[in-house]
């Protein structure tokens, strides 16, 4: 059996070999993680919208690689996820963009200090973070499960005002995005055609609180959406190839 | 108790039962918000809650450890401390930094990096109280008549800790680098250091509660911490598995942190067979029952729990998930909060001179608060696989998921008023003991040759 002293070397010598070991490996990724993390592209602007999440805790609520509190959705790959414009629409309100939902709070940001913002949660998501997060394993064989016809939904590709004015954020289009609208009732727009007349539709994303005035859709008319996208909008939901109204459109 | 200066441990305890209860406090409020009840929201959002919550846990166990080190040190050195009104000022000076940085929590100013939420210009006021401290324990053992391997493992784990908190203050602009050196703090303490200071608190409770010669003890006592650092200085790879940093930290993350439970299993089956083993029935009953449950639990917590999504293909999926928020409670719990408890159980009796161990009170307050922490564990284990399954693996989002799993944060509220039921139960029991007097000097059975039955 181990003696006292033998117990002793043990302790000593196992804590000074492995903190060498240690100091050996933290060295060699300090010396690669430059690269890894493309560290040249740390511009004033990703500097001080790092300070913005740190002045205001957001790892208090968030995960920033998959580190910080379990509250609110997880952000390395949001710019991705999401895209800028609309986060951008969603820091200037956050609670608009998901109402009575979980709260994040209003931090009244100059447009500027947005613009920071999102250059770090940018800059985060361009870190080689060895996989994380991973793309979810289960979610193909899902979706081959459990078939959507195709013959509903909206043709490829989908044109890029839907992402810049944030609509795929909430409303699922052509088998994409969609992710917030489950909570709002927001459905998909494939469908849109079958239920609503061409006028209808322009003068609901117009104005849908003129139409409905506790509706959660917000505003978008002129300050996201000009009225010439909003004709290229409502041409792609009514183009040709979209499913056709099963019962006459109402007068 | 042998020394009058010992005395200063019960105003650390009882400090630390007060932050305790704060610390629920802002538990409970979380739990509520995450079932919808967010009416605190524009005072006190879930950040501040949460940022409050975690470091008052810290706090409130640093406070315990200082409690612990100001009442064994002078027995252990036999030796009275060096310096009791340092003590006391460096017990008032971190309960004046504390709540100033509660305050600043409140009012959105902090550094915003997990766990170390605390604004710069106090943490250099941290660092002097610590100075203060270690320098009042190192100087009672300087002067001491003996210097025991127990007084020493539970110095270097104090000093260490002081150490370690230092490359959590260099500021960098890249948020990887930042995330690898917070580490140095959070792991290389809780999976770390801190073993050492719970390795000989233990050590010391052992000592006196079971009667087992102290030889035999301390040898133990340098394996099992041997154990923690052979593999918890490497095992710091399971934090480096996805935060930017290079793909070999998956496989030594891996390898030595899933060796870390040996650790804690070697503690646990340590202090069961030194009771089973050791001839004297001490009557401080409640005192060894909390020992052994904080040996056991600090198992079941870390190691077990641990375990459990340490490995990089798991922990892929779980990483900042409710997983490791149940994980967090019940090694906290186990390891550090109940060493602390033991600890307390133990000195509370021996400082007042109120033979109040083992009463129904007492029982109580172990039982009811180690059932409901394991009812919380439990409830968060079942929210946390249910949003790994959703969120993770099958892509839901994060949101609908959320709302999903809000049943068990019921549940989990529930199981947190049973808990705590048991912390009022052991904070009542502490407070009929009244205060510390030096007429409980020399009362000590453990060094009563009549308490021992073989
Ligand atoms: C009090 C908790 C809280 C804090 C603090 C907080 N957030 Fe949020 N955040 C949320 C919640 C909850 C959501 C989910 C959407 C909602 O309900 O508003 C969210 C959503 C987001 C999203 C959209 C994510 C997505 O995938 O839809 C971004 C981007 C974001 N927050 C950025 C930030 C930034 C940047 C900060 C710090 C300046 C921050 N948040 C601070 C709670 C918080
Ligand atoms: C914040 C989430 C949100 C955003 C962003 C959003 N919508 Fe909506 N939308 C809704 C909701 C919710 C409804 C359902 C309205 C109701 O019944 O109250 C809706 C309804 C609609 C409808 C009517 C659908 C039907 O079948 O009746 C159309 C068309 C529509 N939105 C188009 C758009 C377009 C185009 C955009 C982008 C320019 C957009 N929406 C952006 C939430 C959103
Ligand atoms: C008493 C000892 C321990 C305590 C108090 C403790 C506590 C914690 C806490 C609070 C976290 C969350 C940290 C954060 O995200 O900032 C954490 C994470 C983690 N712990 Fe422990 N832990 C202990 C021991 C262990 C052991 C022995 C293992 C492994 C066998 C382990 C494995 C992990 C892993 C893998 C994570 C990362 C979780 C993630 O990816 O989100 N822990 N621990
Ligand atoms: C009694 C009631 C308690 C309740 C209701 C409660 C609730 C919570 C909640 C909701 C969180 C935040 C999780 C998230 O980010 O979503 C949290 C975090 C945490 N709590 Fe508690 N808690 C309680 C007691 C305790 C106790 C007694 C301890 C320690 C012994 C503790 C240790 C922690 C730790 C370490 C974290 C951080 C976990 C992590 O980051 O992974 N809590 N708690
Ligand atoms: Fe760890």
């Amino acid at each position: 059996m181990l003696s006292k002293s033998q117990a002793r070397a043990f302790f000593f010598g196992g804590t000074g070999i492995f903190s060498v070991a240690f100091i050996a490996l933290t060295i060699d990724s300090m010396r690669k993680l430059p690269n890894q993390t493309n560290s040249d592209n740390i511009t004033e602007e990703v500097k001080r919208g790092k300070h913005i999440w740190e002045d205001n805790n957001c790892m208090g609520c968030h995960t920033l690689f998959g580190e910080g509190a379990y509250y609110a959705p997880e952000l390395t790959k949001v710019v991705e996820r999401r895209g800028k414009d609309w986060i951008r629409l969603f820091l200037k309100d956050p609670a608009a963009m998901f109402p009575g939902q979980r709260k994040m709070v209003q931090y009244h940001f100059k447009p500027e200090q947005i613009e920071d913002t999102i250059a770090f949660l940018d800059w985060c998501g361009k870190v080689d973070s060895n996989g994380f997060p991973a793309k979810p394993p289960l979610a193909q064989r899902l979706a081959a499960t459990t078939p959507i016809a195709p013959a509903v939904l909206l043709p490829k590709p989908v044109p890029a005002i839907f992402t810049t004015a944030a609509c795929i954020g909430c409303h699922s289009i052509a088998g994409e995005g969609g992710a917030a609208g489950a909570l709002i009732g927001a459905p998909p727009l494939d469908g849109v055609s079958t239920r609503k007349t061409r006028e209808e539709a322009t003068a609901w994303i117009r104005d849908p609180q003129k139409i409905k005035p506790d509706t959660k859709m917000p505003d978008l008319v002129p300050a996201v959406v000009s009225e010439e996208q909003l004709t290229e909008i409502v041409n792609y939901l009514y183009s040709p190839a979209t499913p056709q109204p099963v019962t006459p459109p109402k007068p | 108790m042998k020394f009058k200066s010992q005395k200063v441990a019960y105003w650390f305890f009882a400090s630390a039962l007060l932050l305790l209860v704060l610390q629920i406090l802002y538990g409970i409020i979380m739990g509520f918000a995450r079932v919808g009840m967010e009416g605190l929201h524009e005072w006190i959002p879930f950040n501040t809650a949460r940022a409050t919550h975690t470091n008052l846990l810290v706090v409130w166990l640093l406070c315990g450890f200082m409690g612990s080190a100001y009442f064994i040190i002078p027995e252990e050195s036999d030796n009275e401390l060096y310096s009791p009104k340092l003590a006391y000022i460096q017990l008032i000076s971190l309960l004046l930094v504390g709540v100033t940085a509660i305050v600043c929590y409140h009012l959105n100013i902090w550094e915003g990096r997990k766990f170390l939420e605390i604004p710069r210009p106090l943490d250099y006021l941290v660092v002097v109280n610590v100075l203060m401290f270690i320098y009042n324990i190192a100087m009672t053992m300087w002067r001491g008549k003996r210097n025991t391997t127990t007084s020493l493992v539970l110095f270097m784990g104090l000093f260490c800790a002081a150490l370690l908190y230092l490359p959590g203050m260099i500021h960098f602009d890249n948020q990887t680098t930042d995330s690898f050196y917070r580490w140095w703090v959070v792991h290389l303490w809780v999976e770390g250091v801190w073993e050492l200071i719970m390795g000989g608190i233990l050590c010391f409770l052992l000592i006196k509660l079971t009667g087992v010669d102290r030889e035999v003890v301390e040898k133990w006592l340098y394996i099992i911490v041997g154990l923690t650092f052979v593999s918890g200085i490497l095992g710091t790879g399971h934090h480096y598995y996805y935060i930017g940093v290079p793909k070999y930290w998956l496989i030594v993350g891996g390898i030595f942190s899933a060796l870390e439970p040996l650790a804690f299993l070697g503690m646990a089956m340590y202090a069961l067979a030194m009771a089973k083993k050791g001839g004297r029935r001490h009557p401080n009953r409640i005192a060894l029952t909390w020992t052994l449950g904080c040996a056991i639990m600090s198992f079941v917590g870390a190691g077990f729990l641990g375990m459990a999504h340490t490995l990089p293909q798991i922990n892929m999926y779980t990483h900042g998930t409710l997983i490791t928020a149940m994980h967090g409670h019940l090694a906290f719990w186990g390891a550090y909060a109940m060493i602390v408890l033991a600890m307390m159980a133990y000195a509370l009796p021996l400082l007042t001179g109120r033979k109040l161990w083992d009463t129904g009170m007492a029982n109580w307050a172990f039982w009811t608060s180690n059932i409901g922490m394991v009812g919380m564990t439990g409830a968060l284990a079942v929210a946390g696989i249910t949003q790994v399954n959703l969120e993770r693996r099958m892509g839901m989002d994060f949101l609908v998921v959320q709302k999903e799993i809000e049943m068990h944060f019921i549940g989990m509220l529930l199981a947190a008023g049973l808990f705590t039921i048991g912390i009022t139960c052991f904070i009542i029991t502490f407070f009929r003991h009244g205060k510390p007097t030096d007429e409980a000097i020399g009362n000590d059975p453990a060094e009563n040759p009549t308490y021992n039955v073989s």
